[in-house]
């Protein structure tokens, strides 16, 4: 597939969409990221990135079904696609490769 | 959960505006569901602001840019009807569309052009890598203090002592390079090629502190011995007839230098200008004793801290470097000046790089004045501000006329929102023409504007880019507000009565009559400035300076500092006193204007004075037509006259408060206080040797070759046949010098050149002025096409009734004349002021007196009355049957 470079917070919303299947949408994306991460994300910016992400194909969106919460409106739900996981997964290999190239890294103490 | 809270509406109204429609209701409930659960963990106030907030956030191009501005089968054929019905309005009253789009066009490249103007400005070396570092080393001086005198008691030079700098470099810490950059004029020789060319010694340091690329050489290297030079290209095709020319050799005065390194030359907005450096070590004042007495300054010096160099620390080494090596002359200082130890009398600072160039109060090459920027670009932000609201004013009144078509269209179905469209198109294209019209207008004024400002100003591809992106937002804007108005104005009335004609309301615009003035008094305000300035540069330039600077050739003989000046002088003389075309020949060491000038420092009874002493010919009195109003003047034919003997001028006398002046001595060497000193032969009355910026000083003249040597020649010309003259005169030169460059000025044209930079503000006053008349022109002549267009009806009322051309011309105009003399109240006193400390630059300047106002503001009410007679004379004219059939 075509290189296409994906950002540090890109690959994350991306990831975070495979692990929340069926309930990837905005908010939840938010909060998870700030469960498993610790990291406070805006809510404007994941947005942003889901419609990027949408738009390289990597992943794809469709309107859930109403609720009462939330003033009734309807969630935009978001699928990983084959090619966010084929993605995900040639980020991932790539990683290990590098690291292995790395000599032996030895924590030292101190900072 | 339902949502039982109350989010802020305002907030998500604003999302909904900026988010495209399918988004919409994913985001918003994101939103929502985050303020629910915000108002249980932190309380709804707190939510309440958290989802404003985040709805702020979507405020993003990432979002925005994601509407679609897909139009709609049907509003696509309304656009291309919107364009056509545009296209037509503006084609079909050609000379108004033209007229509307001027004024925006003259405001956007007035602007474009002030701002290149201060964009050269603050770009001053800005292109030096390491600016945050280089810093030039400055003086605080005491100059001493007259009685009476309001002037501060100190002055800033940049001229430091010779030993500064490698003192600098060894005994200061944080410095990591120092250099001189001194600047003189040498005479370079190769081959039959000689050039007096200005040249700048510095240290080998200067290589590694600024950024002037090397073309050739290796800047490490450069300047460890003594005898290598650096040209420019430039230079280097002068002399050599090519670029690399590295290990050539070529002649300064006579010593052989060889070419080690080509620089690129500096551009324009470098602060250091050469095109020549030698080594400083070559210089003749390079040596032992001025390095020792660090009382003699002369020598500009430039450091570069090191990268984590504290300026606190340097300013407290520097202050400790003065003390060591000026702490005695200081003390010595006091002691003369009568001060106490406590006055500061040498205080040593240092000046960015980057803030030479407006740092006005240290004399360097091309330094300029900062507020003249500011000044400039308020001028050009008013200047825009106003045709912008003229252009809504005209565009108003233009549209008015419309309302025919409105009323059709309305009852054709249109919607409101679609004449405002439809009114909006029309301005926007007419904004954005005048956009275009309005850089066409800059290149083809930016020749003619670097020559009135005496800059090298061109228009980068990133600036144009950079306005073109700003003129067209500003053209939108512009041309929706312009458009808007009149839409929403006109599409109100209901369309039955506007057909029926019963329509009379009054179009009223409020804001543009103070908007008149306001452009008024600006306008009025340049006209007064250009015409005081116009009136004080006539004034300088054609006062009688109390000699005859006309019609006289100079002629350096560049023979040096010895008796061949002398030498060359007396053969000259002889070969061109034989040309009819000349009457005589004189020579003196520093011609007047634009050359340097000798001040001898001495004492007086332990008060310290001040001279200027020239050191001229027996001839050189009567040449210049300076009248001896006491004892006499140098002869030829008396030999004493050479030893000894001096000229002085009246204030001199007036200074010394002699009674008899003649045969009075006069010792003016500091050195020697013993001598007795020269003795007056002859008083001449009192002329301008200073430019007219100074008071008339204490001088004297003198033909004893120990005070100076006269090696400029001097040659009074005919007027008829100049360049046959100027033929001549260099063919006599070449025969008596034949070794050195003909190199000529003319008297007058060096003393008119003391004021080029004054004269250069004049021109940019000019040009803001006439941008200002213009524009404000404009704002009157759509105000009086609104007022004649609201009495249309009265005016034929009154026609009926009898009213003649004159009396409904005077009935339109009255008002504008009133608003001209409204604003030239308020103008005078502004102008008064700001000409009153430009006036102060000189000490000889015209006096402010009501006819330069009165003639000021009837140039302005004629150009008013010019602009507003058009409409006047049209409603005045008009047929009362076309404009009454309707009642």
């Amino acid at each position: 597939m075509g290189k296409e470079y994906l950002g540090e917070f890109e690959e994350l919303v991306l990831t975070m969409v495979g692990i929340l299947q069926e309930e990837a949408y905005g908010n939840a994306i938010v909060n998870e990221i700030k469960e498993r991460m610790g990291r406070e994300s805006n809510l404007s910016a994941v947005h942003v990135t889901l419609y990027r992400l949408e738009d390289k194909g990597l992943i794809k969106s469709k309107m859930g079904g109403a609720t009462n919460a939330r003033g009734g409106r309807r969630k935009r739900i978001f699928t990983i696609t084959n090619a966010g996981v084929a993605m995900l997964r040639a980020m991932k290999d790539a990683r290990m490769d590098l690291w292995k190239l790395v000599p032996q890294l030895k924590f030292i103490g101190g900072r | 959960m339902e949502t039982s809270n109350h989010p802020p509406r305002l907030a998500l109204r604003f999302v909904k505006w900026i988010c495209p429609a399918h988004l919409y209701e994913g985001i918003e409930g994101d939103l929502l569901e985050a303020f629910d659960a915000d108002v249980v963990a932190l309380g709804e106030r707190k939510a309440r602001w958290q989802l404003r907030r985040r709805a702020l956030g979507f405020f993003r191009p990432g979002i925005i840019l994601r509407n679609r501005f897909t139009l709609s089968f049907m509003s696509m054929i309304m656009v291309r009807n919107y364009f056509t019905v545009a296209t037509r309005n503006i084609s079909r009253r050609k000379a108004y569309s033209f007229i509307n789009a001027f004024g925006l066009s003259t405001g956007i490249a007035f602007c474009l052009l002030i701002y290149l103007f201060i964009n050269d400005e603050r770009s001053f070396d800005q292109f030096h890598e390491n600016k945050d570092r280089l810093f030039r080393m400055k003086a605080n001086v005491y100059r001493g203090h007259r009685e009476g005198e309001s002037k501060s008691p100190y002055f800033e030079m940049a001229h430091m002592s010779l030993g500064l700098a490698p003192a600098l470099k060894s005994e200061v810490p944080g410095v990591q390079y120092a250099t001189h950059f001194c600047q003189s004029r040498a005479l370079l020789k190769h081959d039959d090629k000689i050039f007096n060319e200005a040249i700048a010694y510095v240290d080998a340091d200067f290589f590694s502190m600024f950024s002037f690329p090397l073309q050739e050489g290796n800047a490490a290297k450069l300047f460890s011995t003594p005898d290598e030079v650096v040209l420019t290209p430039a230079l280097a095709r002068k002399y050599f007839g090519r670029e690399d020319v590295l290990g050539q050799t070529l002649l300064v005065g006579t010593k052989p230098f060889t070419v080690m390194g080509i620089v690129q030359e500096p551009p324009a907005n470098s602060s250091l200008q050469f095109g020549v450096l030698l080594p400083m070590q070559s210089w003749g004042a390079y040596n032992p004793y001025n390095l020792e007495h660090w009382i003699n300054q002369g020598f500009p010096t430039f450091v570069q801290l090191q990268a984590n160099a504290n300026a606190q620390a340097f300013r407290a080494s520097i202050e400790k470097i003065t003390e060591k090596y000026l702490g005695d002359e200081m003390v010595k200082w006091r002691e003369q000046e009568k001060l106490s130890a406590d006055v500061p009398v040498y205080e040593m600072g240092f000046t960015k790089i980057t803030d030479i160039h407006l740092e006005k109060a240290i004399a360097w090459d091309n330094v300029s004045d900062a507020q003249y920027s500011w000044i400039l670009s308020g001028v050009a932000l008013l200047i825009l501000c106003i045709a912008c609201i003229n252009y809504i004013s005209l565009a108003l009144t233009s549209s008015a006329k419309r309302r025919m078509e409105v009323g059709i269209r309305k009852s054709m179905g249109a919607f409101q929102k679609q004449l405002v469209y439809q009114f909006g198109v029309e301005s926007i294209l007419l904004a954005f023409l005048s956009m275009i019209i309005g850089l066409a207008m800059v290149v083809l004024a930016l020749p003619a504007f670097n020559s009135f400002t005496g800059k090298a100003v061109h228009l980068g591809a990133r600036d144009l880019a950079m306005f073109i992106a700003v003129a067209l937002g500003f053209a939108l804007l512009v041309g929706l507000v312009a458009g808007s108005y009149p839409a929403f104005y006109l599409s109100r009335f209901k369309p039955a009565q506007v057909l029926k004609g019963q329509f009379t309301s009054r179009l009223t615009a409020g804001f543009s009559r103070p908007l008149v003035v306001m452009q008024f008094v600006l306008s009025s305000f340049l006209i007064i400035s250009s015409v005081i300035m116009y009136r004080q540069m006539e004034f300088i330039t054609t006062k009688d300076l109390g000699y005859n600077q006309h019609q006289v050739v100079i002629i350096p003989t560049q023979a040096g500092w010895d008796e061949n000046s002398a030498r060359v002088v007396d053969n000259f003389r002889a070969r061109a006193l034989q040309h009819p075309s000349v009457s005589m020949v004189s020579a003196t060491d520093n011609p007047f204007a634009g050359f340097e000038y000798m001040i001898f420092g001495y004492a007086v009874k332990g008060e310290n004075k001040a001279i200027y002493g020239y050191t001229i010919d027996p001839y050189y009195l009567q040449m210049l037509n300076i009248p001896v109003v006491q004892g006499r003047g140098f002869s030829p034919d008396m030999p004493a006259d050479t030893v000894n003997t001096i000229v002085v001028n009246e204030a001199l006398v007036r200074d010394m408060k002699w009674k008899d002046p003649i045969g009075q001595y006069l010792n003016f060497h500091a050195s020697d206080p013993t001598s007795k000193g020269a003795q007056v032969i002859g008083v001449v009355k009192d002329f301008h040797f200073l430019s007219l910026e100074e008071t008339i000083k204490p001088m004297f003249f003198s033909i004893d070759k120990n005070n100076g040597r006269a090696d400029k020649i001097l040659v009074k010309v005919a007027p008829q046949d100049m360049d046959l003259t100027l033929d001549q005169l260099q063919k006599d030169f070449a025969a008596v010098a034949p070794d050195k460059p003909f190199e000529y000025s003319f008297l007058d044209e060096n003393v008119a050149k003391q004021y080029a930079a004054y004269a250069r503000w004049m021109n940019i006053m000019g040009f803001s002025t006439a941008f200002a008349i213009l524009i404000s022109c404009l704002g009157l002549f759509g105000l009086a096409g609104i007022n004649a267009l609201n009495r249309t009806k009265e005016i034929g009322i009154r026609k009926v009734m009898g009213a003649d051309m004159k009396t409904i011309f005077i009935l339109l105009n009255r008002q504008y004349v009133w608003l001209a003399l409204l604003a030239f109240v308020i103008a005078v006193p502004l102008s008064t002021y700001a000409m009153n400390r430009w006036l102060n630059n000189f000490q000889f300047h015209i006096t402010l007196q009501w006819p330069l106002f009165v003639g000021s503001m009837a140039i302005g009410l004629l150009v008013a009355l010019a602009a507003v007679s058009y409409h006047a004379l049209k409603a005045a004219r008009i047929n009362p049957a076309d404009t009454l059939k309707y009642e």
